[in-house]
């Protein structure tokens, strides 16, 4: 007779059921009543039926329960599993052909009686699932809640537990915890998949051995976070190091951990964990113990944030959102000639005043919030560019970002060529920057829609190039136009000199490849005439303008237009 | 061999035993073969004779609980007596009972190989 389970063998379409019987005929006439219907788990005593019990009660659907068993009495094991607050939740079903037994088991929490001698085996189905389907209103689907790979819950099953957790112990301070495998992605890539996952299963067993043993639950977020809910303890270093301890050596990997202490139970439980990863992130870069906490400075920030998302349809309602626009020049005639801009956002908030788009460009690229602040920014640049195309009889060239967010939508070439459509202005005024590091994210499909945004008639340049995990491969399977030379990569190459040599290598490879550069953050004559002497095509920066303000522009555009610096 | 003719003759009540077994008859058999074969007889005779009352008990229930479903009458009914006479664990004089249950196990048994 087989105990227990293997997760291969386990059919996630039928339920599970555990049968603790010790006679094997009686096993054997259960079995082949069930086993249509059901998957069934055997076990011969009371013993075994607890071992399964304790390790797989969160995916079993009903325990069918014989009251004499050898080693112990049912009526011990049902009142064991009623004495635990997780197990209590359980379905039981005794079998027994004693009426004064039954009394008791009732007492206990017994949920049915299955006489012996058997009913008719559709008796005995229709009990079963009478009784798995009155319990599943209150506790549904448990087979999909475990993560294939680790066994632990998935989010949302954790999450389950974790506010059962609080509802039975409501004095007892918790703590939301996120434990993140460092660097994991160079793990699978340099040692393949099968390891990657193999570090990841050891790993979760490690968790969840400590972190049981504090009194916590675990779950599997994602590909390589966990996440832990614990009684409240002042400190997790020690914890983080048992957790630590053997990892390093065998999987050359390494967890941290965030810790949100004393979890406030009046928000949801996302939100707790959300406090933990900002704490994980905090020691990203750290190297030993790495334990991060939510803290006064995270909240402020998180509220600072939170309030900037809500603010965010007003913002747009409102136009607080303005276009500012740098000029670039292009040096590679003698004197540098106005030849395009650049358009950025600015947020000009009603209470906050001017909020830096570092600070809320990567949080609307988080809640994909870009996509309507990219295209509110879009219209009004081509509005824009209509309105000086009138002007001064010029189509300026103006280049919009294109989030990674954006590229990712198929109908974003039909999307853009409505805009400029709408405006009246060719494509070729609309210049599109893409993110270097949105190629890492997914660089097929980034080639696929670069290729396809260039048949449409638009200009594609590079940003950020310098910053990231930039690569030759990119700039050879990226069909672009302009390579963009990101700011602190051509200052840092200022102030260190022999990096120019790179800045001059970088040129050249684009010249070689047909591609414009254009160098951003250009704040002196010196550096200047050192980038043309590179033979850097374009070039924008404060000294010769700072980003400015459509009618400054304009000005601007009036004092520069046709004449030369 | 047994078949079903020999069990009905004994004075089983294989309608109700088969239905148990979805009515697969060579399971039924099989299930008939093990519980005749079961070491739980020579358990509670051991017992009994031993004076161990608790495991003549645990015996009986057991081997009450196999010919129950197969609906062993001529052998279940004993058995069923016994069982409830040892729950109390009291001393008394089982033997006629015990001597009951075997020859009619025998019996089967003996249908069986003839």
């Amino acid at each position: 007779m087989e105990i227990g389970y293997s997760d291969s063998r386990l059919n996630r379409d039928k339920r599970k059921i555990l049968v603790i019987e010790d006679e094997i005929i009686n096993r054997m006439i259960l079995e082949n009543i069930l086993r249509e219907t059901y998957d069934v788990v055997f076990a011969e005593t009371g013993a075994q039926g607890l071992e399964i019990l304790n390790e797989q009660f969160r995916t079993l659907s009903l325990v069918l329960l014989d009251l004499n068993l050898p080693d112990m009495y049912g009526v011990d094991i049902l009142r064991q599993i009623k004495a635990d607050a997780v197990t209590a939740v359980l379905p039981f079903i005794v079998m027994t052909a004693d009426q004064e037994a039954e009394v008791q088991c009732l007492n206990l929490g017994a949920t049915d009686f299955i006489a012996k001698p058997y009913p008719k085996p559709e008796v005995v189905l229709a009990r079963i699932l009478r009784t798995i389907e009155l319990f599943e209103g209150r506790d549904l689907l448990r087979w999909t809640e475990r993560d294939q790979l680790t066994g632990l819950y998935n989010p949302e099953f954790f999450f389950r537990y974790a506010a059962q957790f609080d509802d039975r112990h409501p004095d007892i301070p918790t703590d939301a915890l996120l434990l993140d495998v460092n660097r994991f992605h160079i793990l699978n890539e340099r040692y393949g998949k099968a390891f990657g996952d193999e570090a990841l299963r050891h790993i979760a067993d490690k968790l969840r051995k400590t972190l049981n043993d504090a009194g916590g639950i675990v779950g599997r977020r994602g590909a390589d976070a966990f996440l832990a809910y614990c009684p409240h303890r002042s400190d997790y270093a020690d914890l983080l190091r048992q957790i630590n301890d053997g990892i390093e050596k065998d999987y050359h990997a390494r967890v941290r951990m965030g810790v949100y202490p004393n979890a406030d139970r009046g928000i949801d439980m996302e939100r707790r964990f959300a406090r933990a990863k900002q704490a994980a992130d905090k020691v990203k870069s750290s190297f030993s113990g790495a334990v991060g906490v939510y803290d006064a400075a995270l909240y402020d920030k998180e509220s600072f944030n939170e309030q900037l998302l809500e603010d965010f349809a007003a913002a747009i309602r409102e136009e607080q959102f303005t276009v500012y626009f740098q000029p670039k020049f292009d040096i590679r005639s003698e004197k540098p000639r106005l030849c395009s801009a650049e358009a950025l956002v600015r947020w000009n908030h009603p209470r906050l005043g001017i909020v830096s788009p570092g600070i809320f460009i990567p949080l609307f690229e988080e809640n994909g919030l870009i996509r309507e602040m990219d295209s509110y920014i879009w219209e009004k640049t081509a509005r824009q560019i209509r309105s000086w195309r009138e002007q001064f009889g010029w189509t300026i060239p103006v280049s919009v970002n294109v989030s990674r967010i954006d590229l990712s939508d198929p109908l974003l070439p039909k999307l853009l060529e409505k805009v400029v459509d709408k405006a009246g202005i060719p494509q070729a005024a609309f210049l599109l920057e893409i993110t270097e590091s949105a190629y890492t994210d997914d660089a097929e499909q980034i080639v696929g829609m670069a290729k396809a945004l260039r048949e449409s008639g638009f200009r594609i340049e590079m940003d950020d190039f310098g910053t990231g995990y930039s690569s030759l491969n990119m700039i050879t399977t990226l069909p672009i136009d302009t390579l963009k030379l990101d700011m602190q990569f051509v200052r840092t190459a200022f102030r260190d000199k022999k990096d120019m040599r790179l800045i001059e290598a970088v040129v050249s490879l684009a010249h070689s490849l047909g591609l414009a550069t254009v160098a951003e953050g250009v704040e002196t004559e010196e550096q200047l005439q050192a980038l043309k002497a590179l033979g850097c095509d374009i070039v924008q920066g404060y000294y010769f303008s700072k980003p400015l303000p459509p009618e400054e522009f304009e000005a601007f555009v009036r004092l520069h237009k046709d004449t030369e610096v | 061999m047994l078949t079903m003719d020999a069990l009905r003759r004994f004075g089983a009540n294989t309608e109700e035993g088969l239905g148990r077994c979805l009515n697969d008859e060579g399971f039924y058999l099989e299930l008939v073969n093990m519980v005749l074969g079961d070491a739980g007889f020579e358990k509670l005779a051991a017992a009994l004779e031993g004076k161990d009352w608790q495991a003549a008990f645990e015996a009986a229930h057991s081997l009450k609980g196999s010919l129950g479903n197969l609906a062993l009458t001529p052998i279940y009914a004993p058995t069923s007596e016994l069982t409830e006479r040892l729950r109390g664990g009291r001393e008394a004089d089982y033997a006629a009972l015990l001597t009951e249950i075997l020859s009619r196990r025998d019996a089967l048994l003996a249908l069986r190989e003839g």
